[in-house]
């Protein structure tokens, strides 16, 4: 949802100057509350350091993604797979 | 200047076309650049238009006029499909060099792989992604792609490429 409105702000502002304006002038908040940006996604993008327009929607395309990517304990392998994986390697080397 | 990586990059690119795109408010392929070119949003008045030209040396550029109005050039017998990708590709030179774009920062990202970036922006734009997701959907595939989109082979062959690696 918010790499939707990430996206969203950003097409918008190749046609629309009020958005580059905002960012140039440290207010952009209001236009990311009206998106639909979470308090702590708004906190994270306003403390970001940008020279351009540009440049901030690259830093907050970064900061979305991470902010929307789930916690990485989710995706290791089981340990019993682990060990299987391990025990067949083990054998190739062997028959190798 | 941070350090861009190439996916970033048209991401960035992506949105750009998007936003073109959705002034457009076109719902149906194919997308009609030369309109955009020929009335542009009003922030881009002065950096976009269309000017016809005899050359044997180019299919299109884009240049300034001393009065820094921008117009691309395109050359006057293109086919229509080699026209409509060469007159996408040169709008973005032209919003690179104009005044919103240098406010926005595009030359410091996009200016140095320009020739790549205005590619991608090209197809992007020509073939955006709901316009592409809707005729999937609808189960059209890669042969009848670059017709119903009016784009080069070449450039529908990438542009379905790129399709397939978001999708």
């Amino acid at each position: 949802m918010s790499m939707q409105a990430l996206n969203h702000l950003v097409a918008r502002s190749i046609v629309d100057p009020s958005v580059v304006s905002a960012f140039g002038a440290g207010d952009l908040d209001p236009m990311l509350c009206d998106l639909g940006f979470s308090g702590e996604l708004r906190t994270s993008l306003s403390g970001l350091q940008a020279s351009s327009w540009a440049e901030f929607a690259v830093l907050a395309y970064r900061a979305v993604q991470a902010f929307e990517t789930p916690v990485s304990r989710f995706q290791l392998p089981s340990p019993l797979e682990g060990l299987r994986r391990d025990a067949d390697n083990i054998g190739r080397e062997h028959v190798a | 200047m941070i350090l861009i990586a190439p996916e970033e990059r048209r991401w960035f690119l992506r949105n750009l076309a998007l936003g073109l795109f959705e002034y457009l408010g076109v719902a149906e392929p194919p997308v009609p650049v030369e309109a955009l070119l020929r009335h542009p949003p009003r922030i881009l008045q002065q950096d976009l238009g269309v000017v016809e030209m005899y050359s044997n040396l180019w299919d299109a550029t884009f240049a300034r006029l001393p009065d820094q109005r921008g117009s691309v050039f395109v050359r006057i017998d293109l086919p229509s499909r080699e026209r409509r990708f060469a007159l996408a590709r040169e709008l973005l030179r032209a919003l690179v060099t104009s005044e919103h774009g240098r406010a926005m920062g595009l030359p410091e990202i996009l200016l140095p792989e320009l020739q790549e970036c205005a590619e991608y922006f090209a197809r992007q734009l020509l073939a955006p992604e709901a316009l592409v997701a809707a005729y999937r959907k609808r189960g059209g595939g890669a042969a009848q792609f670059a017709e119903t989109f009016d784009l080069p082979a070449p450039v529908a062959a990438s542009r379905w490429d790129d399709a397939s690696v978001l999708n």
